[in-house]
């Protein structure tokens, strides 16, 4: 230490580190899986088991990737074993709190839809015992689907959109302080959503996938990457005419270090402009290899995952 | 009669960047080895040699009346109390570290002792609800410090804000600080 008053380290260090960007990735990969499967579900020929493949998938992963993100998170609090006070309070300042409600409320829900798509697994496997006090609310669930299916968008959404709007609350961090970014986030977390549907229906779910769902969803991402592309060009210009302190970080996010190479290789290259060369290029038509399909899914997701660390860790650690 | 409303002013002008405050708030609070409640920082030099000047910055929390880290806190631990001095409750505190990230003054840290969030309080607990001075205000050696209520209209800050032209931290952020600031009058273009 070689300052006459003492330690820097307190005033730049990153306190919200990976298992939160790693949490924002998953909480918007679980809700956008959970969207994509309802719209799947609503689709001509759909609404009826067998349950196509890609709602499967997304059946599968909502509800695993909404409860490791939720560990995660209690895992980087400085005192996980008092989580439970999150329950205790309903703070409607605190964008977390809010975010814990709405948790609550959504990971059952998912967990109802995942038993509905897997019906015969549950109740009829090893579990059934257990879970067979469950079986109404399934069978009310199959009696309202619709209804419910429109609350669970709606509620998918609202986890997807909270996440930004939890590092938008930041007012003295310029790029995360951004009224875009709750769009942003729930825009690429149904990307990743349909990437994620992808993968696993392909792989897990193959012999139940119909071509023409692929395809519906191949074409659904071919309508959100530009639209995020759009959203990020939107968002540092816009921090370019505020001025201050935000024209300045835009600038320092943009250029400066090892997380403007994230952003323009990672996020930008790898996660948005290379699926749409390959969608632009190789998924057009009525003939397409799965490899090259799987391809893409893949580096979607990554992009996804990259957006939100560099936005986390850029904006924390950039602030002019 | 009114609440009181605490307030401290830091004349820039006064400070020689000694440190008392900081080796004072340190013994007064036990902060932990290597985190920080309060620092002087130098900046500078500033001006063209060989005119040189060093101005200092009171690092600290600004005690907002509006304050960010309030509002964002999920479970009611930071909060702000009837004499307008933020704190942070221990036992209701998580360590979700929002607050750290929601100030726009980089006051807040992780108490690696607590795992709670830490900040300055004006000596509330132990020494300002007593009817005593902050620690670092007592200990300042050139008066750079002074403290008091607000709302009494003869209180030593009061007095010393009519007479003295003072600036807010960000103020566009209206978080409306309760930490005056009596900027340096040395001059010199900053490097």
């Amino acid at each position: 230490m070689d300052i006459t008053w003492g330690s820097q380290l307190q005033y730049h260090a990153v306190y919200w580190p990976w298992p939160i960007a790693i949490y924002l990735f998953l909480a918007g990969l679980s809700a956008g899986s959970l969207m994509v499967a309802v719209l799947l579900k609503w689709l001509d020929k759909n609404n009826l088991p067998p349950w196509d493949g890609l709602i499967r998938a997304g059946a599968a992963i909502a509800p695993i990737t909404i409860i490791l993100g939720l560990v995660l998170l209690i895992v980087d609090l400085g005192k996980p074993l008092t989580f439970w006070y999150l329950m205790l309070y309903f703070k409607p300042s605190s964008v977390m709190s809010i975010g814990v409600w709405l948790l609550a409320v959504y990971t059952p829900f998912c967990l109802l839809f995942t038993m509905a798509i897997f019906k015969d697994h549950f109740f009829s496997g090893t579990l059934a015992g257990y879970i067979r006090f469950l079986q109404p609310v399934v069978t009310f669930y199959e009696n309202n689907s619709v209804k419910i299916e429109v609350f669970l968008l709606t509620i998918a959404s609202g986890v997807a959109i909270y996440t930004g709007f939890l590092l938008s609350a930041a007012i003295g961090l310029p790029l995360l302080n951004q009224p875009i970014l709750p769009l942003l986030f729930l825009a690429s977390g149904f990307s990743a959503g349909i990437a994620a549907n992808i993968i696993i229906g392909l792989t897990v779910f193959k012999a139940v996938v119909e071509p023409k769902n692929l395809k519906y969803l191949l074409m659904l991402d071919l309508r959100v990457i530009p639209f995020e592309l759009g959203m990020l060009f939107l968002m540092f210009a816009g921090m370019h005419f505020l001025g201050g302190a935000h024209a300045l970080v835009g600038i320092q996010a943009l250029t400066e270090g090892f997380w403007a190479g994230v952003f323009w290789f990672g996020v930008v290259g790898i996660g948005l402009v290379m699926p749409l060369i390959v969608a632009v290029t190789a998924l057009h038509g009525h003939s397409y290899k799965k490899t090259t399909v799987l391809f893409n899914s893949v580096i979607l997701l990554l992009g996804v995952l990259l957006l939100r660390f560099y936005i986390l860790y850029a904006g924390q650690i950039y602030t002019g | 009669m009114a609440d009181k409303k605490w307030a401290m002013v830091y004349d820039a002008n006064k400070c020689i960047a000694c440190q008392a405050c900081s080796v004072a708030c340190r013994v007064e609070n036990n902060v932990p080895e290597n985190l920080y409640r309060l620092q002087v920082q130098m900046e500078g030099p500033n001006g063209v040699y060989p005119k040189l000047g060093m101005n200092f910055h009171r690092q600290s929390c600004v005690m907002c009346n509006n304050p960010p880290c309030v509002p964002v806190c999920p479970t009611g631990a930071s909060h702000i109390n009837n004499e307008g001095v933020t704190l942070v409750d221990n036992n209701k505190c998580i360590g979700c570290k929002y607050c750290i990230v929601a100030c726009p003054y980089k006051a807040r840290f992780v108490n690696s002792v607590t795992s709670a969030a830490d900040k300055c309080t004006f000596c509330w607990g132990t020494r300002v609800s007593k009817g005593q001075k902050p620690a670092c205000v007592e200990q300042c050696i050139t008066g750079a410090l002074l403290f008091g209520d607000l709302n009494d209209p003869n209180s030593e800050v009061n007095v010393y804000l009519r007479n003295h032209h003072h600036i807010l931290s960000k103020e566009h952020l209206n978080t409306k600080p309760k930490l005056y600031i009596i900027p340096s009058q040395r001059g010199g273009v900053k490097a």
